[in-house]
């Protein structure tokens, strides 16, 4: 007699229950965990920041001056229409065109340069000065100017070099053998002075056509005009992300000129716009280029105004100085404002 | 006697060539194998909020951290504030961060100190773009090794749209920000 064999009934259901257990094991250890995308509430949205200065302006740009050396961060014109652009060891002179004409070699990069009236050229190298003679021979070396000298820019006149050192937060006054004469932008209640904020130890100094001395304070983003003794004269801010009359961000403007009529440009980072201002006042005048010509975010190197009102900045993404001159005059400047 | 000395010898020399061979490539091996961690590179970042939303731990193992040597300490802290806030106070409403991990403390006039709670960061990148956008860039992201699990692969590095995430050495686990990390950022 045969032994009995126990057959399933439904030896298809083995197979299936089989194939259910290999491809739920496979599925399960296979399967990609879906995640969600994160929503508005984790987004950080700047697009209406951004639309406010989507303005026609009476500007364009009409060229750029790319030199072929790195680090390029300062610049400087003269009376010819000549531009300095400092970097890597090097200050290379351009002409109006944009052609190279010289090259003055340097030890290290200079932060800041300035012409001064009697023809030396001023160059701000971070923690000292070096002056070089109108024929750009080596002068003098000034040192030991403060306790974190920081130098990110100068101003000079007949009499005085103003230093804005963006270390110890102040502007430096010294005469023409470095000697420092002064300092001011510390706060002082009973001078009523606020004291210079420089959160990314830079700050901006330059004369106005009458030769007042303006100081840019970015924490505060606004301007102060001192006196010599470091009295303050006048004062205004903008602090406003909102309004294209305003200064956007922690610390703006990063860079300020003034063109042959007196009025005043500004440069800001973050969103780069470079804006014209009545000085005196602080009212806006109008937009000379907004955000969406530049990379967002990003800083500017630096900004001159040459002999013949166009507007250079240096841009350090694009390794370019980037030159904007007035195209159109039918545009009424209030209304481009608004 | 002599056989047996010779072979004695020879087995000696032969099982010390096996010791040293064996000896010299578990050390090359085991140098070779420093264990690995993932890490993003805060340079490379474009802020998209995935680091929140595609760790596998929940909250993410992924954190904001703030540079000091970097952060200028603003009054008007975009970071901290949401954009057009006018009152520079710490009033719930003011702040951008959506879960109130970042403290505000005075530190002497006008500047304040921003520290990051992290049991309380969900690692958003909220805080590190409006900084980057409107401040000094000094907050960023970085996976908290302390904890992240290490998965085989991770989930944020896949789904990462600016190519941020590598695996590094375990005797340097974390990529800071440098003072040009700002101007370093990737063309858009
Ligand atoms: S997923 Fe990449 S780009 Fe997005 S926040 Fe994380 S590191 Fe930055
Ligand atoms: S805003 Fe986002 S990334 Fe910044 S601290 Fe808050 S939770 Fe962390
Ligand atoms: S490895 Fe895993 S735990 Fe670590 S950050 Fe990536 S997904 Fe999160």
């Amino acid at each position: 007699m045969k032994e009995p064999v126990r057959k399933t009934k439904h030896p298809y259901l083995v197979g299936v229950a089989i194939a259910c257990v290999v491809g739920g094991y496979f599925h399960l250890v296979s399967k990609e965990k879906k995640f969600p995308e994160p929503g508005p509430n984790l987004e950080y949205d700047i697009s209406e920041l951004l639309e406010i200065d989507e303005v026609e302006t009476a500007f364009e740009e009409t060229g750029q001056i790319v030199p072929d050396f790195d680090e390029a961060k300062a610049l400087e014109t003269d009376a010819d229409g000549n531009l300095y652009i400092s970097g890597k060891n090097t200050i290379a002179v351009f002409d109006r065109a944009g052609k190279e004409t010289s090259r003055i070699a340097v030890d290290g990069t200079p932060t800041c340069l300035e012409l001064a009236p009697n023809g030396q050229l001023l160059v701000g190298m971070g923690d000292h000065v070096l002056v070089l003679a109108p024929d750009r021979s080596p002068l003098a070396t000034w040192t030991d100017l403060s306790e974190r000298t920081h130098i990110s820019a100068i101003a000079a006149d007949e009499e005085n070099v103003y230093l804005a050192d963006g270390g110890s937060r102040i502007v430096l006054r010294v005469d023409y053998d470095g000697t420092v004469l002064g300092s001011f932008g510390k706060a002082d209640e009973a001078r009523d002075i606020p004291g210079l904020e420089a959160p990314s130890a830079h700050f901006d100094v330059a004369f106005d056509n009458d030769g007042q001395l303006w100081v840019v304070n970015p924490g505060r983003l606004g301007l102060e005009r001192y006196r010599d003794n470091g009295d303050i004269v006048t004062t205004w801010y903008r602090p406003d992300v909102t309004r294209l009359d305003s200064f956007s961000g922690c610390c703006n403007p990063m860079q300020i000129a003034f063109n042959s009529k007196g009025r005043l440009i500004t440069g800001e980072k973050g969103p780069v716009r470079i804006k014209i201002f009545e000085v005196t006042s602080g009212s806006f005048e109008e937009l000379v280029v907004g955000s969406s010509a530049f990379h967002v975010p990003q800083q500017i190197g630096d900004l001159v105004v040459d002999s013949s009102d166009r507007i250079l900045v240096l841009d350090p993404r694009k390794k370019a100085v980037r030159i904007f001159e007035q195209t159109r005059t039918d545009l009424a400047r209030k209304e481009a404002a608004e | 006697m002599s056989e047996r000395k010779k072979l004695d010898r020879r087995d000696f020399m032969r099982t010390a060539a096996a010791f040293s061979f064996t000896g010299a490539t578990w050390m090359a091996v085991g140098q070779k194998a420093e264990a690995k961690y993932w890490q993003l590179d805060p340079a490379k970042c474009t802020q998209c909020g995935r680091c929140t939303t595609h760790c596998v731990l929940n909250p993410s193992a992924v954190k904001c951290l703030n540079q000091f040597d970097i952060c200028g300490y603003c009054d008007l802290c975009f970071g901290y504030l949401q954009p057009g806030s006018r009152d520079l106070d710490t009033g719930a409403e003011n702040q951008l961060c959506p879960t109130a991990a970042i403290e505000r403390k005075f530190i002497e006039a006008p500047y304040y100190e921003y520290k990051i709670h992290e049991d309380k960061c969900i690692g958003c990148a909220k805080c590190v773009k409006a900084c980057l956008v409107f401040g000094n860039g000094s907050f960023y992201l970085q996976i908290r090794q302390d904890i992240c699990i290490n998965c085989n692969e991770c989930s944020i590095a896949k789904s990462c749209p600016s190519d941020c995430f590598s695996e590094v050495p375990e005797s340097d686990p974390y990529m800071y920000l440098t003072g040009d990390t700002y101007l370093a950022h990737p063309p858009a």
